[in-house]
């Protein structure tokens, strides 16, 4: 049997790092933290300007719905054409 | 005590059933689960079997935890060779089966042999019989189950059934338990299909009695608290698990139209928000349920609200039929889905497997591979949700040639399609892809091609490589408890440190499947759940066995080695597209062209992904081909196999 290290297990131990109202922005070589306005429907990136549509779970506790279908399809098909891709 | 459960050796065909014991030393060595199962189908399975023939062997367990005062251990498991992909077959369900087999005595049965006519198992307190099943043959899911019941005038017994799709012999039957709970991916309602086996019935009040209950209730709470502050365990409290759909959907990891496009748009009427809405407008606030002894409460219940099922309950869906019948057959309207979402649970049939085949055949159609004459004259253009629904009937009941042809699996049927169809097919080791898009994220791309069972979410998906953790979180989850200093990656679309990540993963998710806790209770979605080192005092607190965190993840480890064991024997080889550890060539040539900004664009690298392969097989103690080395096979105790302990 093992002996508890501080009381505490790897998994438990890492609770504190988890956060709350906020959201990574789900561009990969982005993942900026974005912290929507309470009960806001919408939120953008800071950084790399995706958008997105925002659904809170409970009051603390926001999630991406889904990108702005409009401006995600505009971003993705000038970055196509940047590529070359058909 | 829950180590004074036993095993059960049933044959179908001469009716001959004997009882033993599980010895302590094969506890130790395999715990319980699946992974006891792996040992069970190595030593009781002879090599080159008819997956379909009586010699075929169908295992059925709960985990060494099952029915304790541990958390969600609801899990079952079963495991044959798979007549999808003809290497090993692997299912595990949730639900109330495994905690009542338990009470019934078991933790697990070997079933061999045909009868000669539909029977189901009907385990009571420690008796088995085999009981007469022909009135039942031929009802679905559901009403076998209250047939059942019925003949046994018992309300309480839980079964695990075969529907329709089983009986048929479709090549991807799930074996089932309550409406929607499935043992799906594999084929193993086939086996049970084949084997003229309708269910197995369970009804148990023998006490298990705890080793240590007040310690074993003091820490259970301690484990709940962890599992119920977690974000994502509220979230899928609140949505289930199509959260994971949306969330996937949203930046791009969603095959869409087959494996043209990465992301399905404008898919908001499938977005788990809005099934949110219809299940609370046809079931009320408190639409959500749960499996034996699960905090969790993911899964949803359902009203269809209109067509020609409109008022039919239901439960799910999850997020694998939004993907099956909504995201890539691209028909991402609510309706499809939760009719689609019904009908394979009132069959038994993989959602998966039907989705992907029927978008692939939608494919072949679009690209004039197979036509009008081939469906029978149904338009299986992408989008057309009515060919969807149909094509579902079709499969599960053989109908029209298609239907057949689709029904035998994808590899078999591109054999009978021919002209270039395999190169559509979106497959490992003969089971179609989880409707996810893997080509942005090498690590899930690792785990998609090495899986046990075939192209797997489940079986070694390090999917919290998608939340960008910071290293020094990262190493803390991946170095424990075996160390590793090796490189690791906050970033996912990397390759660096990614094998260990997914061999990390592989003994997390054989270690929780031996367990029999589900995998929303670990390091699955959620970075702080537990895993080895709760492990370690859940076990010895419930059955009294003192293991180190370090023993159950060597037993991890012996344990997907057996599953490799079998493979091997079976024919796997490393590069064979139809029976190895390899993608389809669209992964390395067609580059995603939706999603986020960075995920346009990309593919996988092959020679990046090859090495990827290199260093999997190296942490698993592997040689180039994927054959486990001498020493690999002395160290886990398994130089012996098949040893026939048990």
């Amino acid at each position: 049997m093992t002996t508890e290290k501080e009381g505490l297990s790897t998994a438990e131990s890492l609770r504190k790092t988890r956060t709350y109202g906020k959201f990574r922005c789900h561009n990969p070589t982005c993942m900026e933290r974005i912290q929507p306005e309470k009960g806001k429907k919408t939120a953008k990136c800071p950084t790399c300007g995706m958008e997105y549509r925002v659904h809170w779970v409970n009051p603390n506790l926001p999630r991406i719905r889904g990108p702005v279908w409009d401006t995600n399809r505009k971003l993705a098909e000038t970055k196509l054409k940047e590529m070359g891709v058909k | 005590m829950p180590l004074d459960r036993k095993i059960a050796y049933i044959d179908l065909t001469t009716g001959d059933i004997q009882t033993k014991p599980i010895p302590l030393d094969v506890r130790k060595k395999f715990l319980g689960g699946r992974g006891l199962d792996a040992y069970l189908l190595y030593n009781h399975t002879e090599k080159g079997c008819d997956p379909l023939g009586p010699k075929n062997t169908l295992m059925v367990s709960g985990g060494i935890l099952t029915a304790t005062c541990a958390s969600a251990t609801a899990r079952t498991h079963i495991m044959a060779k798979s007549p999808l992909t003809g290497l090993l077959g692997s299912a595990n369900m949730g639900g109330f089966f495994a905690p009542e087999m338990a009470w019934a005595g078991f933790h697990h049965l070997v079933i061999k042999g045909k009868a000669k006519h539909p029977v189901y198992i009907y385990i009571h307190n420690g008796e088995i019989e085999i009981r007469d099943a022909r009135d039942i043959w031929g009802q679905s899911v559901t009403d076998s189950q209250w047939a059942i019941r019925e003949d046994l005038g018992d309300q309480e017994v839980k079964s695990l059934v075969c529907g329709p799709a089983g009986e048929n012999l479709v090549r991807f039957a799930n074996v089932m338990t309550g409406i929607k709970n499935s043992g799906g991916r594999s084929g193993m309602g086939c086996v049970l299909g084949s084997k003229n086996l309708k269910a197995v019935a369970v009804r148990g009040t023998m006490d298990i009695k705890i080793a240590r209950p007040k310690e074993a209730l003091e820490y259970n709470k301690r484990f709940i608290d962890q599992i119920v502050s977690a974000k994502v365990n509220q979230t899928q409290g609140a949505l289930g698990t199509p959260f994971i759909w949306g969330a996937t959907n949203s930046w791009g990891g969603i095959r869409t139209r087959n494996f043209q496009y990465n992301q399905c748009e404008y898919a908001d009427d499938i977005e788990p928000e809005r099934i949110d809405e219809i299940c609370e407008e046809t079931m009320g606030k408190y639409h959500m349920t749960g499996c034996f002894g699960c905090q969790v409460h993911c899964r949803a219940q359902y009203k269809i609200p209109s067509g020609p099922y409109a008022g039919t309950y239901d439960e799910g869906p999850e997020y694998t039929s939004q993907g099956a019948f909504g995201g890539e057959t691209d028909t991402p309207r609510a309706i499809t889905v939760l009719t689609g979402n019904h009908l394979v649970n009132k069959f038994g049939m993989d959602n998966l497997e039907t989705g992907s085949l029927i978008s692939w055949a939608m494919e072949l159609y679009e690209l004039g591979i197979i036509t009008s004459k081939e469906t029978d004259g149904i338009d299986l253009k992408f989008g057309n949700d009515d060919a969807v629904i149909e094509m579902i009937d079709r499969i599960c009941f053989r109908k029209g040639w298609l239907g057949d042809t689709l029904a035998d699996g994808g590899i078999a049927a591109s054999e009978k399609i021919g002209k270039n169809s395999f190169n559509y097919l979106i497959q490992v080791k003969g089971m179609s892809n989880l409707h996810s898009d893997e080509r942005a994220t090498p690590a899930l791309a690792l785990n998609s091609a090495t899986g046990s069972r075939g192209s797997d979410h489940l079986r070694s998906r390090p999917a919290i490589d998608l939340y960008h953790l910071p290293e020094e979180v990262l190493r803390k989850i991946y170095s424990n408890p075996v160390p590793y200093d090796g490189p690791l990656s906050s970033e996912h679309t990397e390759y660096i440190g990614k094998p260990w990540q997914v061999f990390w993963q592989e003994n997390c998710y054989m270690g929780v499947d031996c367990l029999g806790i589900c995998k929303y209770h670990t390091t699955f979605l959620g970075a702080t759940l537990p895993n080895f080192e709760d492990w370690s005092k859940v076990l010895y607190y419930n059955t009294g066995l003192e293991m180190t965190p370090e023993e159950i993840w060597d037993v991890a480890v012996r344990c997907n080695m057996i599953e490799r064991l079998f493979n091997l024997r079976e024919g796997l080889a490393r590069d064979d597209l139809k029976k190895g550890d390899m993608l389809n060539h669209r992964y390395f040539d067609e580059p995603c062209r939706r999603g986020a900004i960075d995920v346009v664009g990309r593919k996988i690298d092959k020679k990046k992904f090859i090495q990827m392969i290199d260093e999997f097989y190296e942490h698993k103690g592997l040689d180039n081909n994927g054959v486990p080395k001498p020493e690999t096979l002395k160290k886990l105790g398994l130089k012996n196999e098949p040893s026939h302990l048990v």
